[in-house]
């Protein structure tokens, strides 16, 4: 199995007005192509930071370890490939689903892919794009919600837009923070169904989760306690 | 691609972006209405100063110039002239008799001009500035049923072009404000009355009755006053220039009659050593009569300063012919002695002041772009505030600083341009109906609509009781601050019985000027787009230094 996603000793320091909170003391973590990963552990020890330094919203400290993708240093990205690595590389998947109220359902999930695309681009490749985002939506059972604002869809729904937002751009990696941490047993079982499916179609996911049923579902789990990969 | 989605979609689907735009629209408005009835104001200024005196003025007072039919005959031989008229000028008493029933007379210190009607028309259009006129068949179809221009009884341009009554006497002709009955309606006709607000009364109407008594005094070259010259007149018309000043001030004769009042007219010239068999004095010839005004019409297409360069030559060549010429006894005076001036140029001191305060009007309500600009930054402020999740999203989705920089960039563009129309618009129809709105602040509230203030001042109560019922904090304050404002205005219009802001014998014009200054009203939007983007760019800056972690971390 390649390896696709790496952390080798990274750390990340938070500055509480003047008190440094390091929240990872040096985690490691590797992710093969295909393999589905949650890393689990209790509130505050670092998963989520974990998470976000594995999808390039945020830089480890000076002092850490490298974080790679594909090989690839992320710290050492630009600001361009730094964009174009959260555009296409990696697809997220937030516990609040972060939908943009204004935009429509069809046009939430095609987000990524307009944030990728130049004017020019977009004319000539709207109609395939929206096709692909129906489709998409229509396998997250959403071809009834298309022209719906967020607020007019149930949590479970808005957290399905939201993984067809993720995947729009046909990442390599999917990263989901809590993703059924507020949905109830039974919508957010769906949801885990739903990603189940994108995995056994050969996504790579990592899933951070403080739920021990949630987790089971991945092939691999890794705790982290305290900053630390145990 | 996703900049414009968002910044339409931010435009059009909340309340705050039209409150930026409405106060853009604002901003944009004021100025351009208050320019723009200060450049129309500048503007009848100019048109008004130009009102009987056309493009370049030759004066020389109290002496006059002699020989002024040769100059004028010069000056109309020139390609830069049209046609010249002469024109007496001098002050004198003028004495009313109003037919009050009470044998009340008043006398007004009044601006003289002894005129010959044929050429000032053609100089500076005289026969339109008689008031009592049968009007064009499209002004007689717009004007009012009890506007007096209807009956043909007003209509007395006939007399008031031979400056003279039907039988033949001498008439005069008074600006239209001198006359106390004459009152001005708010349709801008002139009726005549005893008292304000009666019936249009024939009885007061100046060219129907109006004898008066002109008083006027000689000066002599040398400076000594001769002894008074009175002479009765009947009134045949009355003269609209336009301009409250004149028309409150100027009262037209005869030229002929001017001339002879003021010893300005040909006279035998006499001997002071020779003496015919009586012992007369001997006559030795004839002084010419005199002008102290000739007014120069320019071509079409000349410039005053152009025609105004040709009189000067013209009046060198008249003063050098006229000089050499052994058989005229009378030379004219010298050149350096007479002021020729464009009509610009003679109301320097009038008009250079209107100038300067329009200039300083626009300099500092140019302080309103920078209110468009901080009213912009705090709205976006607040936006982007509210906004950091979004933005977040749009981070973490791979969007670049620069993109969501754009964003807000676009964002505030829109408001600008959508402000600055709207603003246009506003300014547009406050201006076409400035005289409308001020006429309508002059007039006493209609019932229905003081009716209709205390219905509303009582429906919002109501909805203030309703809110506090439900105990709607919000409901209550909104409601709360209307039903005050609204019973204010109900007490306004109860009490309110008319004002009027725009005086005509403080501003010289009857009118409000109502034309919008579109060179004032192109800069204006331009500046309103300018500053909003300006004003955009600082909370766009900050929008697009948003960490993404931090605005996704908490809900």
């Amino acid at each position: 199995m390649n390896m696709l996603l790496e952390a080798d000793h990274v750390k990340k320091t938070y500055r509480l007005g003047r008190v440094d909170v390091p929240v990872l003391r040096g985690a490691s973590i590797t992710v093969g192509e295909g393999e589905w990963v949650a890393i689990v552990g209790s509130s505050g020890s670092g998963k989520s930071t974990l998470l976000h330094l594995l999808g390039g919203l945020d830089r480890a400290d000076a002092d850490s370890g490298p974080v790679r993708f594909g090989g690839e240093e992320l710290n050492r990205f630009g600001a361009r490939r730094e964009n174009r690595y959260r555009n296409r590389d990696v697809g997220f998947v937030f516990q609040f689903y972060h939908l943009l109220p204004e935009l429509t359902v069809l046009e939430n999930a095609m987000l990524p892919a307009l944030v990728g695309l130049s004017r020019l681009r977009w004319i000539s490749e709207r109609s395939a794009l929206r096709k692909r985002a129906a489709e998409l939506l229509e396998t997250c059972g959403l071809s009834h919600r298309l022209g719906h604002r967020p607020a007019e869809l149930s949590g479970g729904e808005r957290q399905r837009v939201a993984i067809a937002r993720a995947l729009i751009n046909r990442p390599r990696v999917l990263l989901a923070d809590e993703p059924t941490g507020n949905l109830d047993i039974h919508t957010g079982g769906g949801i885990l169904d739903l990603l189940a499916e994108r995995h056994a179609a050969g996504l790579t996911m990592v899933m951070v989760t403080h739920d021990a049923a949630v987790a089971a579902r991945a092939q691999r789990q890794v705790r982290i306690v305290d900053g630390r990969v145990q | 691609m996703y900049a414009p989605l968002l910044a339409n979609r931010y435009l059009t689907s909340r309340i705050i972006p039209f409150i930026a735009v409405a106060a853009v629209a604002l901003c944009v408005a004021l100025v351009i209405v208050v320019v723009s009835v200060m450049s129309g104001f500048l503007e009848m200024v100019r048109a008004s100063g130009k009102t009987m005196t056309g493009d370049v003025v030759v004066t020389r007072p109290i002496t006059g110039i002699p020989y002024y039919q040769d100059l004028i005959k010069e000056i109309e031989s020139l390609p830069e002239a049209a046609a010249a008229s002469p024109i007496v000028e001098t002050f004198g008493l003028l004495q009313m008799q109003y037919g009050t029933g009470d044998g009340g007379k008043q006398i007004e210190m009044v601006e003289v001009w002894g005129i010959d009607p044929a050429s000032l028309d053609r100089v500076a259009d005289y026969s339109r500035k008689l008031y009592w006129s049968r009007p064009a068949d499209a002004a007689l179809a717009a004007m009012a049923p009890d506007d007096p221009l209807r009956n043909p009884f007003y209509h007395r341009e006939a007399d008031g072009m031979r400056l003279a009554t039907a039988d033949g006497r001498p008439g005069l002709v008074l600006g239209i404000e001198i006359s106390p009955f004459n009152r001005r309606g708010r349709d801008g006709a002139y009726r005549t009355s005893q008292a304000p607000g009666a019936p249009q009364d024939a009885d007061y109407f100046m060219p129907n009755a109006g004898k008066v008594i002109l008083t006027l005094v000689p000066v002599s070259e040398g400076g000594s006053l001769g002894g008074e010259r009175k002479r009765d007149f009947t009134v045949v018309n009355e003269f609209q220039s336009g301009l409250f000043q004149i028309d409150a001030n100027r009262i037209l004769l005869p030229l002929p009659v001017a001339q002879e009042m003021l010893r300005l007219d040909a006279a035998p010239m006499v001997s002071r050593t020779e003496f015919d068999e009586d012992g007369r004095p001997k006559v030795i010839g004839e002084t010419p009569g005199r002008a102290t005004t000739i007014v120069v019409r320019a071509r079409p297409g000349v410039a005053a300063p152009a025609l105004r360069d040709a009189v000067r030559g013209a009046y060198a060549r008249f003063h050098e012919r006229i000089s050499l010429d052994r058989s005229m006894p009378v030379n004219p005076p010298f050149p350096d002695l007479v002021s020729i001036e464009t009509w610009e140029e003679r109301l320097s001191d009038f008009i250079g002041p209107v100038e300067k305060e329009r200039e300083l009007m626009r300099t500092l309500f140019s302080i309103v772009y920078i209110v468009c600009a901080g009213l912009v930054l705090a709205i976006f402020w607040s936006i982007v505030q509210e906004k950091t999740r979004d933005i977040g999203i749009l981070r973490a989705v791979g969007a670049s600083r620069t993109g969501v920089l754009w964003i807000f960039l676009r964002y505030g563009l829109l408001i600008g341009i959508a402000g600055s129309i709207v603003g246009v618009l506003l300014a547009w129809a406050i201006i076409a109906r400035i005289n409308d709105i001020h006429n309508l602040l002059g007039t006493a509230a209609p019932a229905w609509l003081r009716i209709l203030a205390w219905v509303a001042t009582a429906a919002m109560l109501g909805l203030t009781v309703r809110g506090t019922l439900r105990a709607s904090a919000l409901h209550v304050v909104l409601w709360g601050f209307g039903t005050a404002a609204m019973a204010v205005v109900s007490v306004v219009l109860l009490h309110h019985e008319g004002f009027l802001i725009w005086d005509p014998s403080v501003y010289y014009f009857s009118r409000i000027p109502d034309s919008l200054d579109w060179h004032t009203a192109w800069t204006t939007m331009a500046g309103g787009i300018v500053f909003s983007v300006i004003g955009a760019s600082v909370p766009a800056a900050r929008a697009a230094d948003t960490d993404p972690v931090k605005s996704l971390r908490y809900e």
